[in-house]
């Protein structure tokens, strides 16, 4: 069933055991596993069915620190939330990605990729995708790996009839809450807006916030304020060891030879380190998107190559007539490392329509950051010049030190931590059933419960913690 | 005077040669610090590009 308003959801006199904030990914997966183990679940959205200025504008505030993205720009705030401008990139986090790395603190999950293996042909059915080939690995330090280019899922599209259609899911538009109320171990109601109006007080058994990666933190925040600490009892962690996947074109490269990997549709490959090669240069995990480039711009790197090398630049030069198939651009994403100090804040001067504080996002990469963004190219260069399969030329602002471009891809709109998954009560909100720590009925889903970010769009693995979450509480309800 | 006159190189060798053996000393020590060999395949950063050292021959 769906609503276009909390009004004529209660007049339906549909009684919820869960209730879950936002329909993403996250939300909707969720709400279909409950619904489909026979469980009453009602889905709180925000937005309607389509973009409104209105509802983006919930979404402003500001960031200090790093240059980003307006925040009511990086993410959608209707039916199907970001899934509506995700450009359908999947690939789930590695193995390593879970494991806590010595030199970077803070990383490391309660769980393993072994624990999201079991969900994954699900997420393939949710996503459409294919199988994943295993990685290549091309040298002891680069892998070259598979990103699917998926038809991205509007959640929102995909699964309206569904939801229509479901006697156990009841989906309300235009109505989300404001707060959650709680005495320190359970949720005890949530306050609601609905069409531009509060909406009063509902309760369920059960509470799942599944509203982005940055908004599950301001509302558990600004709850939390509100209920005295009642709602996130041990609130360290909370807001913080945000993260996301900084990208920024590295440099160029001439190749001379695919006999080692093939270039996809969209004439892109991607290659990321060996967990060996983190370890020896002590940096964080990244991902290299090769993408080749028209015929001019192999002139230009020739040129520049023959200023260096100029028997190497005939040499190239020659394979132009024979197989050189191109040049390529090289962009490079990577892993930030969970710091503490990159948070989300509530504004202390800013509010919405509805009177909650604005979020102020404090972001910055660090010089491990930094580090791995030069290292990584390097890698990647002594791969292909060891190879013989082309040659890397580093961008000049990273090799000499100098300012991030302010006029690049920057990140991935990808909005990870805030409420992650952790046994310190200290370190992280949630615990390894991304329930919140010292809470019996409140539940996170999404990104946000992300340690570590790894080098992947978050979307397949974000479905996949959805899937086994919803199997959790399905089973935690049945007993 | 005698300390000279009894020398071994003094007697058997004319001063001549003395002289040339003493300034071609210093081009002796070239020989001693000859260049390592040089690894084709090491890895070099030049300019921004990652190299075969090879490549810059």
């Amino acid at each position: 069933m769906i609503f276009d308003s909390y009004e004529a959801f209660r007049a339906a006199n549909f009684t919820a055991k869960v209730c879950i904030l936002g329909s993403g990914p996250a939300g909707t997966t969720i709400a279909r596993k409950l619904g489909a183990a026979g469980i009453p679940v009602v889905v709180l959205e925000a937005g309607s069915r389509e973009f409104s200025d209105e509802s983006q504008d919930f979404y402003r505030g500001t960031t200090v620190g790093d240059p980003y993205f307006d925040l009511d720009i990086t993410r959608l705030r209707f039916m199907g939330g970001s899934s509506n401008h995700w450009a359908g990139w999947c690939r789930v986090l590695d193995s390593q990605d879970f494991e806590p790395k010595a030199w970077a603190p803070d990383t490391g999950w309660p769980i393993s990729r072994a624990d999201i293996d079991p969900y994954l042909p699900e997420v393939h059915d949710i996503l459409e995708l294919p199988d994943f080939r295993p990685d290549v690995p091309i040298s002891d330090d680069i892998r070259w790996i598979q990103l699917i280019k998926s038809p991205a899922v509007r959640f929102g599209e995909k699964f309206a009839d569904e939801l229509d259609a479901s006697r156990n899911i009841a989906v309300v538009l235009n109505t989300y809450a404001t707060e959650l109320a709680g005495d320190g171990k359970r949720v005890t109601g949530a306050r609601l807006w609905s069409n531009g109006q509060d909406a009063g007080a509902f309760s369920a058994d059960y509470f799942i916030t599944c509203t982005g990666g940055l908004e599950n933190s301001r509302l558990l925040l600004w709850s939390n304020q509100r209920s005295n600490g009642g709602v996130v009892p041990n609130a360290t962690a909370l807001g913080r060891y945000w993260m996301e996947h900084p990208t920024f074109e590295g440099g160029n490269a001439i190749l001379a030879d695919y006999g080692e990997f093939e270039v996809d549709a969209d004439n892109e490959a991607f290659f990321s380190p060996t967990l060996a090669a983190m370890e020896r240069l002590q940096i964080m995990n990244f991902g290299i998107r090769l993408i080749e480039t028209p015929y001019p711009h192999v002139k230009r790197l020739i040129a520049d190559l023959a200023c260096t090398a100029p028997d190497m630049a005939e040499w190239m030069s020659s394979r132009l007539s024979q197989n050189l198939r191109c040049a390529a651009q090289l962009y490079v994403a990577w892993e930030q490392a969970p710091l503490a100090s990159n948070q989300i804040e509530l504004s202390k001067t800013d509010v919405d329509h509805a009177g909650v504080p604005r979020i102020e996002l404090h972001w910055k990469k660090s010089e491990l950051e930094r580090r791995t963004l030069l290292e990584g190219l390097r890698l990647f260069g002594t791969t292909l010049a060891q190879k013989n399969l082309g040659r890397v030329r580093i961008a000049d602002w990273i090799g000499n030190g100098g300012d991030y471009p302010t006029n690049e891809e920057t990140a991935g709109h990808h909005h990870m931590g805030g409420t992650r998954m952790g046994t310190d009560v200290t370190r992280s909100v949630v615990d390894a059933n991304c329930k919140v720590h010292g809470m019996d009925n409140l539940y996170v889903g999404g990104s946000s419960v992300f340690c570590t970010s790894g080098e992947c769009n978050p979307t397949t693995t974000i479905t996949a913690l959805a899937c086994r979450l919803g199997d959790h509480l399905g089973k935690v309800i049945a007993v | 005077m005698t300390f000279f006159t009894g020398n071994f190189f003094t007697r058997k060798m004319p001063r001549r040669m003395i002289v040339q053996m003493l300034i071609a000393l210093p081009a002796l020590s070239l020989f001693r610090n000859q260049p390592a060999v040089v690894d084709p395949d090491e890895i070099v950063e030049v300019n921004g590009w990652i190299l075969k050292r090879s490549d810059l021959a």
